[in-house]
């Protein structure tokens, strides 16, 4: 596996692309993201407050600009959603999300796991 | 074009679990800051140390919630922290990854997730309880269809045949509406024979 320290850029792209995938409904969150929420739920101070946590998003960028990312994204969903369709819906919107950002870039690869039901 | 024999990286059926950018599993790293075995690696590695800073913050959470519990009976809080330390388990070992939705779709279900979805639904059947539920890809199976390989404890007095069909049917069923996962095959074994009528009548007598 290689460690890559991503850029400043790179950070900022895979907090939205957190915002974008929490914001889909049948989301309950993004894993890890327990111990953020407890956190946030009990106010306690933390350094991260108020930032998505973005442990469940991998952001690969293609071999060249004229390539398109990788998205490897792990959620936790909530029972009443069907789980292909709320995977299906994570994966269009970040597509989606992509495209608006990057329009000279090819289209994003994007794999989305589901690690939990709540 | 990626396709479903090409499972998410970090969820190799060795490893199970997510590596850290380190190399490092996050469920040694977590293991190892629960036993509180000294480690080099992990007291200077800045991956490690994240890892473990938010497994220390959710520990302090879930006392903290305990503490302020306004009824201080244990009797709710214990549920609360039993139902977020089975997630966070979850979260750390959720077993291999199963292919959801169409071939090739490059979309993912962890195997615990899904069991749990189909133990319930075979539980449906009046007196049966659902045992180890494996879910496995189907071998030579074009696309992303599982073999479903249940165990359920079934009632003494029940024709077994017609049982085994009806929860067949139940799991099948919860595959699909629930989950969207691609059953091939769903085998169900009976490993044991519960005599309802005699558990009803215990606490009748001494």
């Amino acid at each position: 596996m290689t460690a890559h320290t991503p850029s400043a850029a790179q950070t900022v792209l895979v907090e939205d692309i957190a915002r974008v995938v929490e914001d889909v409904p049948g989301v309950a969150f993004l894993r890890p993201g327990l111990a953020a929420r407890l956190r946030s739920a009990l106010s306690r101070p933390d350094p991260g407050a108020g930032r998505t946590p973005t442990a469940g998003v991998r952001l690969t960028p293609g071999a060249d600009d004229t390539a398109g990312w990788h998205v490897d994204v792990h959620v936790v969903v909530v029972r009443r959603a069907r789980a292909v369709d709320v995977a299906r819906a994570v994966r269009s919107a970040v597509e989606t999300h992509l495209a608006l950002r990057f329009p000279a870039r090819p289209g994003a690869r994007v794999r989305v796991t589901i690690t939990g039901q709540v | 074009m990626t396709t479903h024999t090409d499972p998410p990286e970090g969820a190799r059926a060795d490893g199970d679990d997510e590596s850290l950018p380190c190399g490092r599993p996050l469920s040694r790293v977590w293991d190892d800051w629960e036993r509180q075995t000294d480690d080099p690696h992990t007291a200077t590695c800045p991956h490690c140390r994240t890892a473990v800073d938010d497994l220390a913050l959710l520990e302090s959470a879930v006392r903290g919630l305990r503490e302020e519990t306004p009824d201080p009976s244990a009797h709710d809080a214990e549920p609360l922290t039993r139902r977020v330390m089975d997630l966070v388990r979850l979260e750390l070992r959720p077993g291999r990854p199963l292919p959801l939705g169409e071939p090739a779709e490059d979309l993912w279900i962890m195997e615990t997730v899904a069991a749990r979805v189909l133990r319930a639904a075979a539980e449906t059947v009046e007196g049966v309880r659902a045992g180890s539920c494996r879910i496995v890809d189907a071998d030579g199976h074009e696309g992303g269809a599982v073999e479903v390989r249940l165990d359920i404890h079934a009632p003494a007095d029940a024709a077994l045949r017609p049982l085994a069909e009806r929860v067949r049917q139940r799991v099948r069923e919860a595959a699909d509406r629930e989950l969207g996962l691609v059953t091939a095959s769903v085998d169900i074994r009976v490993t044991d024979l519960v005599d309802v009528r005699a558990e009803g009548r215990e606490g009748d007598t001494a």
